[in-house]
This record gives structure tokens, C-alpha cells and sequence, in this order.
């Protein structure tokens, strides 16, 4: 009896919780086995298990589908790393120094957040047109130009997750290190970094995930079939005005899924444990 | 830990050096005319001209390779022609809806057609492309939709809308239909125009091949004919055509519709799947013989102004009359394209398909003229407001009256504004 | 002992790395220059003087930690917001595009009409035995051929010439000698710009390398008055100030391309006075606010209470838990456009299970009621993880000694554990908000922003959010006005700085934070 008032409700709501989370999951599931290539709404037992969208996946030799996972894991692999150093440098000032202006500039980045800058697609288009004509390898249709205008727009939100982290660290450590005479950027690269270690992975596999799901500068940048990410090359599948492929869609969306699930059930107990770090002030 | 700074200082370094390295520029001897397509024509077209590495060049003209940028979206191509300033294709191949927008903020720039070139298509193909009088482009290929009958439901193509409607009341609950009639190429307003047609309105009145500009678009009689086919008697739906085309595709594939309108660029999904194309046909209309007219645009290969920039003016006009607009040209892309080609001579040589399209458009079709239906300023245009009736009506059982009334309006200010600028 | 080491080594490195970077920046800086864009380049030198001034000297040490971050975040973030901010003083939309350069070098290359007739020559370009460009031309449909110049035109009879069999145009003549490829591909671009001598008033000029068009002028530029004038009417167009050159008689005869031009405040203006821009405007920022908020309440909600329930060891809460973060691994792109899919009122999942036949998507209520639990979806398994750290994080002596003190467990919850995970969330939440408050994508890949009942001329649709109905305005597929959407984006900006700093100022637990 006591059992089940202590756990019946937890039950519940975690069952509830699971077959809110899978039901989408489930019909993706069966679309991708289905060969009719369009998206199974309403057949919830698969009626059959066909692998033609996923040969289609791994043989068209039109769908260099393996390329763009490559290409997604080199451009997020790259902003989330990139990112991640810079920020921190920030955030680690934000949250450590004493300067005129901080209050200014941590609202400033928040605002930033907040600008609907869906205009500026012109603006980065103008500015990455400009340096492909001196610089091609950075310029439009390049992965490193997007690299780069995705470090910008990744800036803000990282430096704003990484100083809730930070904060959580103990402040006194850092002070006694500085009693023992150690400077700023001493106390930067030999103490505070080892110590934020896992929250830098948290916030790295974060920024990953968002870099990953990014395709409307993508589809602009990376035209060319073989420079696509997963993203764009998912999408066309589905969001074309002419055509509709579904079962590929689902079979692609599968696989991309499955790096970053990996990622999530190996890292779990130290992304909850960032995570909660990141939650706590120290 | 100094170690492995370094390393990473030597690593950064060498990323922006060899970077630097490749920015020298490529060499400038190959001639190259640029073509940017959408992610339905570009792949065709690539396969049909063949990636530029292994073009030997000179194929279609003299001197020159053809390189095809295949976006993988429409919106993608678009808004990159909208902000590109430099670096533009020569030519863009896509839907002829962008003319008007192209040619407005410069980004289009006018093709004068040969006399040969022009007899080879179809007068409204060239009218498509033109916008105040000036043509930007050459007619490619033919988009247009048709109704498909699943005749193992229903046994034979209907007559008339009234016919359908029964058929599908009676059939409902025994044969599990989840609709009479949906729309599954083309959306709840450019593949549906021939619905609203074949209840006897339309985006426009033509008489004569010309702009009927004193008869009402929508006239009254529409309201009754919904109200008699598509209604209940609490003036709810009855499920014959619902008001929005997602599912349709996969169920009428499943045979839970019986007619489907679909789009002549993915015919093959359907015959895949053991549908006759000799059961395309027009959307019968409310009396026997009449029919709804569907859209016949065309896809064009338009000259941007980038060409001039680009020093490939001449070169890419010559690139739009030998290969886009020639038999020979259509012919090689018809491999690859399903929508059938524009080119006269080329459709000749077209598939049972594309000839069940063709014959559906050869009953009842109308030109899609762009200056109309994209409606004029604080009017919605004919894409946004055709769907929305469709709501008022199907889903919010607005009086079929009143929201005929309201359609009607609309369409007659944009019909008003749209033949100043024609 | 010295505990921090390698103090002289890291200085060492700085001074190499700080130099090399430096370079590169130079080269790049030079080569932009170099190559006309003159504003890029500016920008590099900026940024190298701001990087030596901050690693050479002590100026300031913070800026060491935020040089880096903020030179990118310029670049890619400020710059554009302040080219928003520029284009909203503009008329920038379908019609008046490009700049006016672009637009006048537009003007004048179309400035030449062809005759009414559409008469065309089939050609053959070559040149004269002096030497002298010339085209052998056909007239197909009247059987006339003639050689022209750009001096002259000689008309020539059918024994004259040699005609091609398959195609039926004359091919070769005395005196003339046909290009070759090879030479046709190198100076065809030249020869495009050549007026060669046609008949009356006309002359010639290639209209790609096999046809020729007979051309005369129509509107002529006059650099002087920065004017055109109709060559055959007479009438004058001049620069209207609004971007387009118009006729001076009639200001709406205008020549097209325009261009766009500074227009000041009207685009701001119209946000007041327009009736048509202000009240979707208004309606759609209200819905803005309630969705972010609405978003970050139910995904906090439901991912708290998934955190109490597996709070405790519980059998099958592995399981439980790989199975919630699944949403939060899958591209989100796809599971949007399924859930797109799971609404549809005759063919969807939803109405099948519940039994029901709800036109989602084309019900305001409903369509924005999908949003939220569309939403709720993909962002619970967040809340969930960090409700989960953050109730680990709180210390079990609190509520043990509330329950000594007679407290019942609902007591606990609401009045120490909440208030306590409220305080240590309220950053996250607010980073949700502002996160949600710019969810592009979710509205553009679900209901593209819909319903939107056009008959009665909603120009804003039921789920638009501010960013969505911005882009509509920018991008959309009719006019598209990008003056008139970066004078909102620009508003929408100051409103929400206005709320946040407000917010802020009140908050304490975000003054603390900030």
C-alpha cells in the first residue's frame, strides 16, 4: 500500500511523459520502414518493414547522405568547440572580474538575444558576399564562411549559459589563488578551466545540437550537394514545393538522431550533474 | 599543459595559412555560364548537362561550359538572388511566378526570342514570361495538374461534380473513404483553382482568351453549387473535399479517396504504385460536359541582369535559345524531367503521362497570369485568399453566400489592378 | 615555491600568437582593400589595433577575456542589427530593390526597344576581309539576307550567298569569313556590345551569338540632370526622391527598376498611422508575449514534475529517462514537421486517437493551443534535465528539518523546494523566454504562421509571432517590404528591451545574477 502511494504517481507521470515523447518518435519509426515515401499518419501498427529508404540513404548516389553527416559533424563539431573557447574566456570575466560595465554588457547580451534578427540574413549575405571576393575560402558557398557567422550568432547565448555556470563554481578558490600571486589569466587557464571542465562539455554538446538543427543560413551557404549539412539535405527531402519524401526524410532524421542520442546516454550523468552545476549557485 | 597549448597554436596556424593559400584565385581560362535552379529543376538539369568538370565544353555553346547550382529549395534560391549584389548566376530556371518580382527590382533583364525560337511554344508560354511587355526568359517545361480517378474504387471516370459527390456519400462508411475529392499537387490554391472552376467560378472571367473584365469572377451560382455538393444540411462539410491537402497523397495512394488532383511533376509516384495515367482527366463540372480549368504555367529559364555583369550576356541568351528553348535541349532534359516540355516539337515525343496532363489542360486550362493573382497593395492575393475561402466555408461554415460574396471582391479589385500593369 | 608556473613560456607564446594573428589579419585586411571592399577592410584594421592595444598593453584586463568574443559577435550580430536599423530609415521593398547604380545601369541597358513586330535576324558573326566585325544576317521570314558593319549595311541577293540546307540561313559570302569558335567565345562578349547598322531606323545588335535584334534608342540618359528622356514622346523622368525616376507629368509613370532611398521615419510612421500595419502588429506582439510565456510555464511545468516523479530511485527510470531526452535529441526541423503532419484534421494522428475532427490548423484557438503542445514537446526534456540537476543540487537537510518540523510533503514542495529551484532557475528561464520569444522556426515549419483569414483581410495570421510575421513582411511572396520589416524588428527591439530591463530592475534574483 505504501509502495503504492509512494510510487504509483511516479509511474504515472513517467509513463505519461514516455508516450509523449515517443508517439512522434514511433510514427517517424514507421514511416522510415514504410516504402510508400509518405508519411504514415495514421497506421500506428507498421503493416511493413521495407529498408528501401534507407538503401536509398546509403546507395542513390544523388543523396551523398553520409557526406552531410560528415559535413554536420565538422561545421557543429567546429562552432560548439570554437564557441565554447571564446565564450568562455567571457563568461569567465563576467562572472570573476570587477570592471566598470559589466552590468551594461550582460543586459546588452541578453537584448542581443532578443533582436528578431531574421533581417539580418540580408545584412550576412552582403558581408559574406564582401570577403568571398578576397577571401573565397571563407566567403559564401564555403563551410568555414557559415562557421564564422555562426560563431557570432553563437556568442551571446553561450556566454549567457556559461556565466550561470560559472557562477556555481566557488569563488574561493580563485582567491586563494590570487593571494598565492597567481594573475588573471593564470587563474584562468590553471584553475578555472580544469574546474569548469564538465559544464564546458555541457554547454559544447548544447551548442552542438543547436548548430546541427540550423538550416535556414545553411540552405544559403552550402548549395553545393556534397558541402550540405544533415539539416539542409534533410529538409529538401520534405519541405520542396514539388515533392514530399517522407520515408527518406524519416530514415535520415533516424540516423542523424543517432550520434546525438549516443552522445546524450554516454555523457548522461555528467550532463545532469553540468547541468546542475550550471543551475546552482555556489 | 604548455605542450598542448602549443600544439593548438601550431594547428590554428596551420588552419590560417592553408586557408590563406587557397584563396589565391582560380584560374580564369574556362568560359562558364552559371545557372541557378531550385531543388526540383537543378538536379535534372545537372544530370542533364553534367557537372562542369566533365563538360569538354562548347556542347550547346560555342566556347563556353554550363555550370548548374542545384539549391535544394525554392525559398533558398530566392532569397539568395534577392540579396546576391555580385557574384549572380547568368540565367535562374524555376517557376515563371518570379517574373514579375525579378523584373521589378532588376534582377531579371528582358530576352528578345528569335522569330524560330518563339513559333516553337505556344503563345500563353511566352505571355507566362512576360511582364509589361518585355520577355525575361524561355518557356522550359509544362506545370499543370489533372485529376486522377482510382478507377478500381469507382469503376469509371465521372461526369459531372454531382456524380463524384454521390459516389462518395454512398461509398463512405462502406469502403472506409476518408475523402471524395482532395487536392494532393499544387496546395489549396493553385491546385485547387480547377475545383473552384468546376463549381463555376475562377480567378479570372476569360472570354476570348482575353480578361473578362465586366463578368464576376465568383458569381453567386458558386454559393448554391457548394452548398448542394459540398455541404450538409446544417451547412457543414460533408467530407468530399476537405480544406486542406496534407495526407492527401498518401491516402488516395492507399485508396481511401477515389479522385485526387494531382501534379504532373511527380506523376511517377503514382503510376509507381499501379495508378493508369488513362484515367487523368479534368475535374468534371457541375453539368455534364462542363469542366474545371486548372492553372498551365510554365517553368522558365530567365536571363538575370547578372549576365551583363558577368560578361555573359550574349552567351547566356545563346544558351537560352540553343539548349533551353531548342527540341534538341528539351528532348535531352525530358530524360530526367517529368513535367512534359514546352517546346512543341519536343512534347510531340512526350509519354502517355504527359499526355494525360496535356489532354486534362487541352479540355479546360487557364494562363496563369501573375499580375492578377498576386494581388495588388492591402488586397490578399489570389494564393492567400482562395485557401481561406476554403476554410470559411468547408470549416467555419461561413454562409457559402457570404464568403462567395467576399471572394468575389477580392478577386475583382485584383483583376481591376492587375490589367493596369498587364 | 612558485605555484603558478611558466609564466615567461605563456607570455612568450601570447606575443607569438597575438603577432602571427596580427599578419594574417594585415593580409587579409590588404587583400580586401585590395579588392574594392573597403568597409570589410576597415573593419580588420580596426579589430587589429583593438587586438594589439589589448594584449600589448594593460589597458584593460577584462578586455583580454572579451576581445575575441566580441569582434565576432560584431561582425555577425551587432553589424547586421545595425544594418537593420539603417534599412528601416529606407523605402526597401519589391520594386525598389537594389541601389540606385544598380538600378540606372538597369534603366540604361533596357533603355534601347525593339521593334513592335518582333522582327529578328538569324546571324552568322564574322568579319570583313578588313578585318571589320561583321554579321551575314537572314531575314527568315522574308528571304532577305544583307551584310552588316557597324558602318554599313549591304543587302545582299540569295545567289550571293551560300545557305545552310538544314537550317535555311545564309551562311557565307565573298568577302566575309565566319569566326571560329574558338575566336566566336573570346571576342562574342566584345562584338554583344557593338551597333551594327540595321535597316531605317534601327541598329542591330546581338541578341546571343546566333541572333541579332534591330534596336533604336527609347530612353535617353542625361547625366547632367540625372534624367531620362523618352526618345519617341518626349516626355522627362526625373529622380522623385522616393527611388524611382518619374515622369514629370504624370508623377506615377515611373521607369522600373527603382531603387531604395531614404525615406526617414515614414516606415516607423506607418507602424502609428496605418491602420492596415498597426493593428496586426499589436495582435501579433500580444500573442508573442503569451507564447513565450505560455511555453516557458508548461515546458517547466511538465519537465519539474517528470524530475519529482524520477526524483527517487524507481524501477525502469533508466528507461524512462533515455525515452524523455529522445525529443530533445532528434533534429528538431524533423520532429516539427511531423508533429505538422500528427494535426491534420482528416488525415492526422491526433484527431484519430482522440476521435474527434478538429480542423487544427485552421482554428485560431486550436491552431495556437498545437503550438504550445508542439512546443511543450521538443522543450520539457531541457527542463526536465536541469529540474533534475538542480533538485539534486538542493541540500536534503532543508527539507528533512521542515518535515521534523511537522511539514507535509505538499509543504515542503511549494513552500521551500519551489521558491529554492525558482531562484536557481530564473536566468534559464528568462534565456527560454528570450529563446522562445524568436522561435523561428517552430511557427515557420508548423503553421507557417496560420490561420489566416485573408477574406477579411487578416494580414497577420492567428499563430504569427513577431519574428515569423516579420520575415512574411521581408521575404514573403507578394510585396515584399524589407523597410517596413526592419522598422519593426527595430520597435519590437525597443519594447522588448523596455520589458526586460523593467523585468530586470524588479527581479532580484536577476539583479543578483546580472
Amino acid at each position: 500500500m505504501k509502495w503504492l502511494r509512494e510510487n504509483l504517481w511516479r509511474h504515472g507521470v513517467a509513463i505519461f511523459a514516455v508516450l509523449f515523447a515517443a508517439f512522434p518518435l514511433y510514427l517517424v519509426v514507421v514511416t522510415s520502414f514504410a516504402s510508400s515515401g509518405s508519411l504514415q499518419l495514421t497506421s500506428f501498427i507498421p503493416n511493413e518493414i521495407s529498408f528501401v529508404n534507407y538503401e536509398k540513404l546509403f546507395n542513390d548516389p544523388t543523396i551523398p547522405f553520409m557526406t552531410w553527416m560528415w559535413n554536420s559533424l565538422i561545421v557543429a563539431g567546429s562552432v560548439a568547440i570554437l564557441s565554447v573557447i571564446i565564450g568562455a574566456a567571457s563568461a569567465f570575466a563576467f562572472s570573476r572580474l570587477k570592471f566598470k560595465g559589466k552590468k551594461l554588457g550582460l543586459q546588452t547580451l541578453l537584448l542581443i538575444q532578443m533582436f528578431p534578427a531574421i533581417l539580418a540574413i540580408a545584412a550576412v549575405y552582403l558581408i559574406m558576399e564582401g570577403i568571398g571576393n578576397f577571401a573565397p575560402e571563407f566567403g559564401l558557398g564555403t563551410q568555414s564562411g557559415l562557421i564564422l557567422v555562426y560563431l557570432g550568432g553563437a556568442m551571446g547565448v553561450n556566454i549567457w549559459l556559461l556565466k550561470g555556470f560559472v557562477d556555481s563554481i566557488p569563488i574561493e578558490i580563485d582567491e586563494a589563488a590570487k593571494i598565492d600571486g597567481a594573475s588573471e589569466m593564470q587563474t584562468y587557464w590553471q584553475i578555472f578551466i580544469p574546474l569548469a571542465s564538465p559544464v564546458l562539455a555541457v554547454v559544447t554538446l548544447l551548442s552542438f545540437i543547436g548548430t546541427f538543427n540550423e538550416y535556414i543560413l545553411a540552405r544559403l551557404f552550402l548549395v553545393d550537394m556534397d558541402i550540405r549539412t544533415v539539416a539542409v539535405g534533410l529538409q529538401q527531402f520534405v519541405a520542396g514545393q514539388y515533392s514530399e519524401n517522407w520515408g527518406a526524410f524519416a530514415a535520415g532524421s533516424i540516423i542523424a538522431s543517432v550520434p546525438i542520442v549516443l552522445i546524450f546516454l554516454s555523457l548522461q550523468r555528467y550532463i545532469v550533474s553540468g547541468l546542475a552545476g550550471g543551475a546552482v549557485k555556489g | 599543459m604548455k605542450s598542448k597549448k602549443i600544439v593548438g597554436l601550431a594547428i590554428t596556424l596551420g588552419l590560417a595559412a592553408s586557408s590563406l593559400l587557397g584563396a589565391l584565385p582560380a584560374s580564369a581560362n574556362d568560359k562558364v555560364i552559371t545557372v541557378w535552379a531550385d531543388e526540383s529543376r537543378g538536379p535534372n538539369l545537372l544530370k542533364t548537362l553534367g557537372s562542369v568538370e566533365s563538360q569538354k565544353g562548347g556542347e550547346w555553346v560555342a566556347g563556353y561550359k554550363v555550370k548548374v547550382v542545384a539549391f535544394s529549395s525554392f525559398d533558398a534560391l530566392k532569397t539568395a538572388v534577392d540579396n546576391v549584389t555580385k557574384d549572380g548566376p547568368d540565367i535562374i530556371v524555376g517557376a515563371n511566378d518570379w517574373v514579375a518580382t525579378g523584373a521589378q527590382n532588376g534582377k531579371l533583364a528582358p530576352y528578345t526570342p528569335s522569330a524560330s525560337v518563339r513559333r516553337n511554344f505556344n503563345p500563353n508560354n511566352w505571355f507566362d514570361l512576360t511582364y509589361k511587355g518585355k520577355i525575361y526568359g524561355v518557356p522550359v517545361d509544362v506545370n499543370n495538374v489533372a485529376m486522377l480517378v482510382n478507377t478500381k474504387l469507382t469503376g469509371k471516370r465521372p461526369a459531372t461534380l454531382g456524380e463524384m459527390v454521390d459516389y462518395y456519400l454512398k461509398n463512405k462508411t462502406s469502403k472506409g473513404l476518408k475523402a471524395g475529392l482532395c487536392v494532393a499537387g499544387g496546395g489549396m490554391s493553385w491546385g485547387a483553382h480547377s475545383v473552384l472552376s468546376a463549381l463555376g467560378g475562377g480567378a479570372y472571367p476569360i472570354r476570348n482568351a482575353v480578361v473578362d473584365t465586366r463578368q464576376n469572377p465568383v458569381p453567386a451560382a458558386v454559393a448554391t453549387n457548394i452548398q448542394n455538393l459540398f455541404l450538409d444540411s446544417k451547412g457543414a462539410s460533408n467530407g468530399f473535399f476537405p480544406a486542406s491537402d496534407t495526407g492527401c497523397k498518401d491516402n488516395f495512394l492507399a485508396g481511401k479517396v477515389p479522385y485526387a488532383i494531382i501534379g504532373n511533376w511527380e506523376w511517377k509516384d503514382y503510376a509507381d504504385k499501379g495508378f493508369s495515367m488513362n484515367n487523368l482527366m479534368a475535374v468534371p463540372g457541375v453539368r455534364k460536359g462542363t469542366f474545371g480549368a486548372a492553372f498551365g504555367s510554365v517553368s522558365g529559364a530567365m536571363l538575370t541582369s547578372f549576365a551583363e555583369k558577368n560578361g555573359n550576356d550574349a552567351a547566356a541568351k545563346s544558351l537560352l535559345s540553343n539548349f533551353f528553348a531548342s527540341e534538341k535541349g528539351q528532348v535531352a532534359y525530358q530524360k530526367f524531367e517529368q513535367r512534359p516540355p514546352a517546346n512543341k516539337a519536343a512534347a510531340a515525343k512526350s509519354s502517355a503521362a504527359q499526355k494525360g496532363f496535356g489532354g486534362a489542360a487541352a479540355t479546360a486550362s487557364v494562363p496563369q497570369i501573375g499580375a492578377i493573382l498576386n494581388g495588388s497593395s492591402g488586397n490578399p492575393s489570389y494564393w492567400d485568399a482562395l485557401p481561406s475561402f476554403w476554410n470559411d466555408v468547408l470549416v467555419k461554415k461561413v454562409a457559402p453566400g457570404t464568403a462567395v460574396a467576399k471572394l468575389n471582391e477580392v478577386f475583382k479589385k485584383n483583376i481591376v489592378a492587375g490589367m493596369k500593369t498587364l | 615555491m612558485k605555484l603558478f608556473t611558466g609564466n615567461k613560456l605563456a607570455v612568450t607564446a601570447k606575443i607569438i600568437f597575438v603577432s602571427i594573428s596580427l599578419a594574417l589579419l594585415g593580409l587579409l585586411a590588404q587583400s580586401a582593400f585590395a579588392s574594392g571592399e573597403g568597409l570589410i577592410a576597415g573593419f580588420i584594421a580596426l579589430s587589429m589595433l583593438a587586438l594589439a592595444l589589448v594584449y600589448f598593453t594593460k589597458i584593460s584586463i577584462p578586455m583580454k577575456f572579451f576581445l575575441p568574443g566580441i569582434l565576432f559577435l560584431i561582425a555577425f550580430v551587432v553589424l547586421p542589427i545595425l544594418y537593420t536599423l539603417v534599412m528601416s530609415g529606407f523605402q526597401f521593398k519589391t520594386g525598389n530593390y537594389v541601389d540606385k547604380p544598380q538600378a540606372l545601369e538597369r534603366i540604361v541597358a533596357d533603355s534601347y526597344v525593339p521593334d513592335d513586330s518582333g522582327l529578328t535576324f538569324d546571324v552568322i558573326v564574322g568579319e570583313t576581309a578588313q578585318g571589320e566585325p561583321a554579321l551575314l544576317a537572314t531575314d527568315y521570314m522574308a528571304g532577305e539576307y544583307f551584310l552588316s558593319t557597324e558602318d554599313s549595311l549591304t543587302p545582299l541577293d540569295e545567289s550571293q550567298v551560300t545557305i545552310d540546307p538544314d537550317l535555311g540561313i545564309a551562311v557565307e559570302t565573298d568577302g566575309f569569313t565566319r569566326l571560329d569558335p574558338d575566336t566566336l567565345a573570346a571576342q562574342g562578349e566584345a562584338l554583344a556590345q557593338l551597333k551594327f547598322a540595321g535597316p531605317g531606323e534601327y541598329f542591330l545588335a546581338l541578341e546571343g551569338f546566333e541572333v541579332a535584334i534591330p534596336l533604336k534608342p527609347g530612353l535617353v540618359y542625361d547625366e547632367a540632370t540625372d534624367s531620362f528622356t523618352q526618345a519617341q514622346t518626349g516626355a522627362k523622368y526625373v529622380d522623385n526622391g522616393r527611388g524611382n525616376y518619374a515622369n514629370i507629368e504624370d508623377p506615377e509613370d515611373k521607369l522600373s527598376p527603382g531603387w531604395r532611398s531614404p525615406i526617414w521615419l515614414e516606415n516607423y510612421v506607418s507602424l502609428v498611422t496605418d491602420p492596415k500595419v498597426r493593428e496586426p502588429f499589436i495582435g501579433v506582439f500580444i500573442w508573442t508575449m503569451v507564447f513565450s510565456i505560455l511555453t516557458v510555464i508548461t515546458q517547466f511545468s511538465l519537465g519539474l514534475l517528470v524530475a519529482l516523479a524520477l526524483d527517487k530511485p524507481l524501477r525502469g527510470r533508466r528507461f524512462y529517462r533515455i525515452i524523455i531526452i529522445l525529443p530533445y535529441a532528434v533534429p528538431s526541423i524533423m520532429s516539427i514537421l511531423i508533429w505538422g503532419g500528427m494535426f491534420d484534421t482528416e488525415f492526422g494522428a491526433i484527431n484519430a486517437l482522440l476521435g474527434t475532427k478538429i480542423a487544427w490548423f485552421l482554428d485560431p484557438n486550436f491552431a495556437r493551443a498545437a503550438v504550445i503542445i508542439v512546443n511543450l514537446w521538443l522543450g520539457f526534456p531541457y527542463f526536465y534535465l536541469i529540474s533534475n540537476g538542480a533538485l539534486q543540487a538542493i541540500p536534503a537537510e532543508l527539507s528533512e528539518a521542515a518535515r521534523i518540523d511537522g511539514a507535509s510533503n505538499r509543504q515542503i514542495f511549494w513552500q521551500i523546494t519551489l521558491p529554492l529551484l525558482l531562484r536557481i532557475l530564473t536566468p534559464l528561464l528568462i534565456a527560454s523566454f528570450a529563446f522562445n520569444f524568436n522561435n523561428f522556426n517552430l511557427i515557420f515549419l508548423l503553421t507557417g504562421g496560420g490561420p489566416r483569414n485573408d477574406l477579411d483581410g487578416e494580414i497577420a495570421g492567428a499563430t504569427d509571432i513577431l519574428i515569423s510575421y516579420t520575415y512574411k513582411i521581408a521575404f514573403g511572396s507578394q510585396v515584399q517590404d524589407l523597410g517596413l520589416a526592419s522598422a519593426i524588428s527595430v520597435v519590437i527591439f525597443i519594447l522588448v528591451a523596455a520589458i526586460s530591463l523593467y523585468g530586470i530592475r524588479r527581479s532580484k534574483v536577476l539583479e543578483e545574477f546580472i
